[in-house]
């Protein structure tokens, strides 16, 4: 099938277009140099058209996704939408039904996301729900921070022995790159404990944080893989933890990446930006975390906004969790995942006239208008911790706005004035700003800038229209149309197919998973597997053969392959 | 003034959803266009008029709408929900829902109501001359707030979890009420004139009167006694464990 989509007002950064009138042709699901004159006609009336939107760090499927729903029944009946003809029905507002994940992504042009956090014992969980999820292509980061084999062979310093295990557990997780979490911690919390820092020692591991991190990060590049090491730093939820997370973003000088990408993505920054030492002298240090990426070169990071309302906070930072429950007296889920991490889900409800929570609203902001380049902070909202995706045309349009900002700032708590630097940025992004942080940033920091984020030949034909004539709109003053436009699609186009036409979805075609094969020598493969199976001898409670994701869970896969390379370490 | 009359045609078997039994959703309607208003019976979608025989006088603001029910409305649910304003008179037994969410207006009930009555209501007046089935006036599921306004009275009993996560309104049962009355409770005033077994449990805030209390949670501090309404009761703070400034009456 072709098409032809004509007359857009084309943001397309990766490839230099910055609204330009381009005529972009689709054949058989990818963007060609040109298509035959029989060729469906798409006129996109001078309206904005973008690359489908890539999401690098959401919360969509798996173990913890469905503990929040389990816990969450209230949230279910929030955003209820009964089936129709095409679509299945829709439940769930911050924890929504497999089938709404994927539609109201589509709704929002959104055509590739990934889920940032699957334990490999889980992961059989996460892809069940992955291939029920409609439309978009997805994939999942494995965790590996506090697993025992990662932290046996970081104490040994055995790089290629690390590498097996990764390479193995990407595989058997059938997972896209590697997710940390408070490394250390979630091994820690079993004993009730927490690192409290890149130096403690965990105990019976004789490890710290600041080895795991860098060991993760030279074996990242051993393998090649397509994204970095995705780290959710130490101390997250503890005022002063700035310092912490500027100090793990330094560690990334000591990697050099094996591609064209940063050698660490530090995640949801609204969490790990927090200057003060208690409640009470709270504050933003979202500016020191901007002014680290303006005189750095290999570290991105996302914004993991705040939305106010309703939010689900769920992650593998279990003593996190703990402190969370206690402090909000709310419902709690914790989970223990054997040899693997940790893991805990809370609801929460940001409050404008709540300090803390007018502060953290401001510290997204903050670090996006900060930041320099769009490329090193990604829009995201780490759904449903910050609030839920639904809440990103918001976000765009608070980051387009500054008139839209002095109004929201009027609402919240005076802390917002004396404790962020927000009500002084004037800074406003505009069209090509918001396609790095919600396109080409994201699929540049995944590593797939070959086939998403961007319309040149070669891509996967996944292209956005908005009701928007970027020439036409001022998107400062008219913020409210900038929100409502980006809300609702006027074309979602998903692998050369429509899928949705005016905010409405047309079509459900499943999308693949996006998976990593990495190669190790056999026999350095061998080697670490004689541990593994002593692992699952004398520790798990499950069988290895009951562990692997078998291919049977993966009916459209999208395999990534990657391997042993040498790295230069400095 | 509008008054519109309802008695349902056949015996309803199938459960019925009808939250457009409603003043809101009347006012100024003719008879036809209540009649087809939506509803559903089962999985089937139909209307009021095909399941039940219906009557419109005169027409008004919501708050002049009487709505009068005659007959068997056991397996007719969400009965008057979100209502606003106006009254509903229902001679007979209903089944759940009735007045969920509503913040004003009336509602009585000569017979039985089944479970959920007065659902997360924020206003508005419930009395129910039978009795009440499990969760009068509490949250629905995971829901941290129940009730928030208005008052519920029953005449009868009631059975268990009345006014769970109750955040604020009254709840006044003059028989029995099952176990764990004002279950995590954070607001509101439930008085039980007969009995009740284990009340006010994970209760953080809100005032419980209990007439007798078959088995207490040990999880309440005695602080003396104290006399209400010229009623002497034993007075008791918690749940001690989730630091709750409950109050709980029981009389001596
Ligand atoms: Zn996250």
């Amino acid at each position: 099938m072709e098409l032809l989509i004509k007359n857009g007002a084309v943001f397309d950064p990766a490839n230099g277009i910055a609204g330009d009138k381009t005529d972009i042709s689709i054949k058989d699901g990818k963007i060609v140099d040109k298509v035959s004159s029989g060729a469906i006609v798409i006129d996109a009336g001078g309206r904005l058209v973008m690359p489908g939107g890539v999401d690098a760090h959401s919360h969509i499927a798996g173990a913890k996704v469905n503990v929040g729903r389990i816990m969450r029944p209230e949230d279910t009946r929030a955003g209820i939408k009964p089936r129709t003809k095409i679509t299945r029905p829709y439940t769930g507002y911050t924890v929504p039904n497999v089938y709404a994940m994927g539609y109201r992504y589509a709704q929002m042009g959104y055509t590739t996301v990934f889920e940032a956090a699957q334990a490999i014992m889980k992961a059989r969980h996460t892809h069940e729900e992955l291939e029920e999820i409609p439309i978009i292509d997805k994939g999942a980061l494995t965790l590996f921070g506090s697993n025992w084999p990662t932290m046996d062979y970081v104490r040994e310093k055995n790089m290629d022995k690390l590498a097996a295990y990764v390479a193995w557990g990407l595989l058997a997780s059938r997972g896209f790159g590697i997710k940390v979490v408070n490394p250390g911690g979630g091994e820690m919390w079993g004993f009730g404990k927490n690192v409290t820092g890149l130096d403690d020692v965990v105990p019976n591991f004789e490890v710290t944080p600041r080895d795991i991190i860098v060991s993760l990060m030279k074996v990242n590049e051993m393998l090649g893989l397509p994204h970095s090491v995705h780290l959710h730093c130490n101390n997250l939820g503890k005022p002063g933890n700035y310092k912490t997370t500027l100090a793990s973003m330094e560690l990334a000088k000591q990697v050099k990446p094996s591609k064209d990408r940063q050698v660490l993505h530090v995640t949801h920054v609204t969490f790990n930006c927090w200057g003060g030492t208690n409640w009470g002298d709270f504050e933003s240090k979202a500016d020191e975390i901007a002014n680290y990426l303006n005189n750095s070169e290999n570290v991105t990071t996302d914004m993991g906004q705040l939305i106010f309302g309703s939010a689900t906070t769920m992650t593998a930072d279990g003593p996190v969790q703990y402190a969370n429950a206690k402090l909000l007296h709310a419902k709690w889920a914790n989970g223990d995942v054997e040899l693997e991490d940790a893991s805990g889900v809370v609801p929460i409800f940001y409050v404008k006239q709540v300090s803390i929570h007018a502060i953290m609203w401001a510290m997204g902001l903050e670090l996006a208008l900060l930041t320099k380049d769009p490329y090193k902070v990604l829009l995201t909202t780490d759904h449903p911790n910050g609030g839920p995706f639904v809440n990103y045309p918001e976000v765009i349009a608070l980051l387009m706005s500054n008139k839209k900002r002095q109004e929201e700032i009027k609402t919240l708590h005076e802390a917002v004035h004396k404790r962020t630097k927000i009500p002084g940025i004037e800074r406003e992004l505009g069209f090509n700003d918001i396609a790095i942080m919600t396109r080409a940033g994201s699929a540049k920091v995944l590593g797939l800038l070959d086939t998403k984020g961007h319309l040149g030949v070669g891509a996967d034909a996944d292209v956005s229209i908005y009701d928007i004539k970027p020439d036409q709109t001022d998107p400062s003053a008219e913020h409210a149309k900038i929100k409502s436009a980006f809300q609702s699609a006027a074309y979602t186009i998903k692998g050369g197919n429509v899928v949705v036409k005016d905010g409405q979805i047309t079509a459900t075609p499943m999308g693949r998973t996006f998976w990593v094969d990495a190669s190790v020598p056999d026999e350095q493969k061998e080697i670490m597997m004689k541990d593994i199976r002593m692992k699952f001898k004398n520790y798990y409670s499950i069988n290895l053969a009951n562990y692997m994701v078998q291919d049977a869970y993966l009916t459209h896969p999208y395999v990534v392959r990657a391997g042993v390379i040498p790295v230069e370490v400095s | 003034m509008q008054t519109v009359a309802i008695k349902p045609k056949n015996g309803i078997k199938i459960s019925a959803e009808a939250e457009n039994i409603s003043p809101d959703k009347f006012a100024g309607k003719s008879e036809k266009d209540i009649q087809s208003l939506e509803a559903w019976m089962g999985n089937q979608k139909t209307t009021l008029g095909e399941l039940f025989t219906i009557k419109a006088e005169g027409t008004g603001a919501v708050a002049d709408v009487k709505v009068v029910m005659e007959g068997d409305f056991s397996r007719v649910k969400r009965i008057g929900e979100g209502m606003t304003a106006g009254l509903v008179m229902i001679k007979g037994n209903v089944d759940m829902h009735l007045g969920a969410k509503m913040s004003g207006g009336k509602i009585s009930v000569s017979g039985n109501v089944d479970s959920w009555a007065g659902r997360e209501m924020k206003g508005g007046e419930l009395i129910i001359e039978g009795n009440a089935g499990y969760y009068l006036g509490a949250g629905y599921r995971g829901e941290t707030c129940g009730m928030r306004g208005g008052k519920i009275t029953v005449l009868g009993s009631a059975l268990d979890f009345l006014g769970e996560h109750m955040c604020g309104g009254e709840i006044i049962v003059k028989g029995n009420a099952g176990i764990l009355a004002g279950l995590s409770n954070n607001g509101g005033k439930i008085v039980i004139e007969g009995s009740t077994s284990r009340p006010g449990s994970e209760m953080a805030k809100g005032t419980i009167i209990v007439g007798k209390v078959d088995e207490m949670m040990p999880v309440f501090k005695l602080e003396g006694t104290e006399a209400v309404d010229g009623v002497s009761y034993r007075k008791y703070t918690g749940d001690v464990i989730v630091n709750g400034k409950g109050v709980l009456y029981v009389k001596e």
